[in-house]
C-alpha cells in the first residue's frame, strides 16, 4: 500500500517536471522558490535535488534563477566538502555570468579546501620566512652581544672571586650566587618590569642585553675561575721566579692556559645562550621565538614552528662545529 | 754576595727551618743534601721570597731587603713590586721544570727579558738563541714543552732562569725527576754554568755535583745545618755525625 503511493509519487515527479519544461519560464523560479523553503525547513538532500534539477537557460534567456539555484547548490555542496560537484556550480554560473563575484569567491574557498594541507603550510613556510630570518637576525645580535659582554665582565668576576681582598670575593660570591641560583626569566622581569617602578625604565633591548649579559657574566665566571684554578700552581711559581708581578703572570701565564680548557664549557654556554634568547620575548623583545608564536597563533600553522626549529638548529649547529674547530686549534701546543 | 742571619720557617707547629745562617759568597758553589722533609726546598724558595720566612733576616750586599715589619713587630713581604725585583735577580730552577707549556722553548726564554724586563723582542730573541745554543737546544728552538724530553725541558728552564741575567741560580733536585740517562746533559750544563763563575746554591740527592762542583757542602736535617765543609770532608772517613754517615751510605 505505502509502497504504491511512493512509486506512484515517483513515477508523478519526472512527468510534473517535465511539463514544467514545455511549460513558461516561471517555472524555473517556482522551483526556485520551493528549493529555497526547503533550505529554510532544513531540508537539504530535497533542496538540492531540486537545485540540480534547474536546467541551464538557452543563451539570450534570463539566467537569473538558475545562477541562483546553482549559487546555492554550491553553498550545500561546499558545507558538505563535497568540493568537485561544488567547484563545478561555480563554474557553471561564471560560464554564464564570468563576473558573478560570490561565483568566483566561492570558487577561490573550494580551490584552497581542496589544496592539501601540508602544500598550504608549505606555501605559509615561504610567505613567512623572510620575516622568521629577519627576528634571527634579532636573536643572533643578542646572542653576539652577549657573547662579547659575558666573558669580559665574568673574567674580572672570576677574578675578583679568587682575590685574597675578602670583601671584592665575598661581594662576587654573592653575585654569582644570585645570577645563577634564580630563573633568568625572573630576572629578565625584574629588569624590565621591576626597576621601572625604582624609577629606571628601559628599553627592551637594553633590558635584554642586560639581563644576559649579567646571567651570562655569573656562569662563565664560575667557569672561568675553575679553569684558572685548575692551573698548576707551578706555572704561578715559576713565573713569579723570573720576576713577574701576580698580573704579569696572571695575563701572560695563567689566563693564556686556559683558553683551551675554556672553549668546551664556554662553547656550551653559548649554545644554551642562543636558546635562552627565546625568554626576552616575554619582556617585548621581537626575536625569533616571538616571530615564530605570532606568526603561528594566526596561522595555526604548525610549520612554522619547525621552520624556527631549524633556524635554531642552524645556528647551534654552526656554533658546536665553529667551537670544534676553535679548540683543536688552541690545542697546538699539546703533545697528542 | 747574599746572606740569611737566624732564618726560621713554621709550618703549623712543624719547624721546617730551624733558625737558620748562611752567607753566600759571590761565585761560590753552594750544595745542599739531606734528608726528606728536612727543608731544603723550604729554605731555597725563602731565598727567592716564594715563601715567607717567619724570623730571620736576609741581606743583599749588607742590606736588609725584602720584610719590614709591622706594628705588632710581625715580618711581612714588601710590595710585590719590590719582591718581584728581587726576584728577578735570581734564578730559580725546578725539580718538575715548570716551563710555559703555551710558550715554545725560544718564547719561554723570551719571555723574562720581554715582560719583566721590558727589552725589545728583538734584543731578547737575540740573548734567548744564544741560551739555547749554549744549553745545546738550538734544533729545539721552536718545539714546545710537550713535545721535549725531560732533560730538554730541564735545559730550557736553565736557559729561562739565565735570560734574567741573575746574580745568584738556584737549583731544587734539577734532575731527580729525570729519567737516569738524562741525568748527564743536566749536569753538564749546570757544570759549565759553574765553570763560567755563577754563583749558585743546588739542592741535590747527586753526590757527583757534591764531589764535583761544589765549595762548600751543607748538610740539613730538621731544618738545621749539621755539617758544613768542604766536599771532601763530607765523603771523608773521619765523618763522625752518624745522621750524616747512614744517609751517605743510603745514596752512594
Ligand atoms: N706548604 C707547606 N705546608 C705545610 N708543610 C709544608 C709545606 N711545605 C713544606 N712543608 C713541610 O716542611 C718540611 C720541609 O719540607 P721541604 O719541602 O723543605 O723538604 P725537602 O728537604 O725539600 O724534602 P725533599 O727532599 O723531599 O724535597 C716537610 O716536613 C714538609 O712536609
Ligand atoms: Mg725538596
Amino acid at each position: 500500500m505505502l509502497a504504491g503511493t511512493l512509486s506512484l509519487l515517483l513515477s508523478v515527479l519526472p512527468a510534473r517536471s517535465a511539463r514544467a519544461e514545455t511549460a513558461d519560464k516561471p517555472d524555473r523560479y517556482e522551483l526556485l522558490a520551493q528549493g529555497t523553503r526547503l533550505v529554510q525547513d532544513g531540508n537539504l538532500d530535497a533542496a538540492l535535488a531540486l537545485f540540480r534539477e534547474i536546467p541551464p537557460p538557452a543563451p539570450g534567456q534570463d539566467a537569473g534563477a538558475f545562477v541562483r539555484a546553482r549559487m546555492e547548490a554550491a553553498k550545500i555542496l561546499f558545507s558538505r566538502q563535497e568540493y568537485d560537484e561544488s567547484a563545478g556550480m561555480c563554474k557553471d554560473i561564471l560560464a554564464k555570468l564570468p563576473d558573478n563575484l560570490e561565483a568566483k569567491n566561492l570558487l577561490a574557498q573550494v580551490q584552497a579546501a581542496q589544496t592539501p594541507e601540508w602544500l598550504r603550510f608549505l606555501k605559509d613556510m615561504k610567505t613567512y620566512l623572510p620575516t622568521l630570518l629577519k627576528a634571527s637576525g634579532m636573536t643572533l645580535l643578542l646572542v653576539l652581544i652577549t657573547m662579547v659582554i659575558s666573558p669580559i665582565c665574568g673574567l674580572f668576576i672570576a677574578l675578583g672571586r679568587i682575590s685574597r681582598l675578602k670583601a671584592l670575593s665575598a661581594f662576587f660570591w654573592c653575585f654569582i650566587w644570585m645570577f645563577r641560583g634564580t630563573p633568568l626569566l625572573l630576572q629578565l622581569f625584574f629588569i624590565y618590569y621591576g626597576l621601572p617602578q625604582m624609577g629606571v625604565t628601559l628599553k627592551p633591548f637594553t633590558a635584554a642585553i642586560i639581563g644576559l649579559g649579567l646571567n651570562y657574566s655569573a656562569y662563565l665566571a664560575e667557569i672561568m675561575r675553575g679553569a684558572i684554578e685548575s692551573i698548576d700552581a707551578g706555572q704561578m711559581e715559576a713565573a713569579k721566579a723570573i720576576g713577574m708581578t701576580y698580573w704579569q703572570a696572571m695575563r701572560r701565564i695563567i689566563i693564556p692556559q686556559t683558553y683551551k680548557r675554556l672553549v668546551p664549557p664556554v662553547g656550551n654556554e653559548f649554545i644554551a645562550l642562543i636558546k635562552d634568547t627565546a625568554l626576552v620575548s616575554t619582556i617585548a623583545m621581537v626575536e625569533l621565538m616571538r616571530a615564530a608564536d605570532q606568526i603561528f597563533n594566526a596561522t595555526f600553522n604548525i610549520f612554522i614552528l619547525v621552520q624556527a626549529a631549524i633556524i635554531y638548529l642552524v645556528l647551534t649547529s654552526i656554533f658546536t662545529v665553529s667551537f670544534r674547530k676553535i679548540e683543536d686549534r688552541l690545542g697546538v701546543y699539546e703533545n697528542r | 754576595m747574599i746572606e740569611l742571619q737566624g732564618v726560621v720557617k713554621h709550618f703549623g707547629s712543624l719547624k721546617a727551618v730551624d733558625d737558620v745562617d748562611l752567607n753566600i759568597e759571590k761565585g761560590e758553589r753552594i750544595v745542599i743534601i739531606g734528608p726528606s722533609g728536612s727543608g731544603k726546598t723550604t729554605l731555597l724558595r725563602m731565598i727567592n721570597f716564594l715563601e715567607k720566612m717567619d724570623d730571620g733576616k736576609i741581606l743583599l750586599d749588607g742590606t736588609e731587603v725584602g720584610y719590614r715589619r709591622d706594628k705588632k713587630g710581625r715580618l711581612v713581604l714588601e710590595k710585590p713590586e719590590i719582591i718581584s725585583a728581587l726576584r728577578s735577580e735570581i734564578g730559580m730552577v725546578f725539580q718538575h721544570f715548570h716551563l710555559f707549556p703555551h710558550m715554545t722553548a725560544l718564547q719561554n726564554v723570551m719571555e723574562g727579558p720581554i715582560t719583566v724586563k721590558r727589552e725589545s723582542r728583538e734584543k731578547a730573541r737575540e740573548v734567548a738563541l744564544d741560551l739555547l745554543g749554549k744549553v745545546g737546544l738550538m734544533d729545539k728552538k721552536d718545539a714546545f714543552p710537550a713535545f721535549l724530553s725531560g732533560g730538554q725541558k730541564q735545559r730550557v728552564a736553565i736557559a729561562r732562569a739565565l735570560a734574567m741575567r741573575p746574580r745568584l741560580m738556584l737549583f731544587d733536585e734539577p734532575t731527580s725527576a729525570l729519567d737516569p740517562e738524562l741525568v748527564g746533559e743536566v749536569f753538564s750544563t749546570i757544570k759549565n754554568l759553574a765553570s763560567e763563575g755563577m754563583t749558585m746554591v743546588i739542592v741535590t740527592h747527586q753526590m757527583g755535583f757534591a764531589r764535583e762542583m761544589a765549595d762548600r757542602v751543607i748538610f740539613m736535617d730538621n731544618g738545621k745545618f749539621i755539617f758544613e765543609g768542604q766536599p771532601g770532608d763530607l765523603f771523608s772517613s773521619h765523618m763522625e755525625n752518624p745522621r750524616v754517615k747512614t744517609f751517605l751510605k743510603k745514596v752512594l
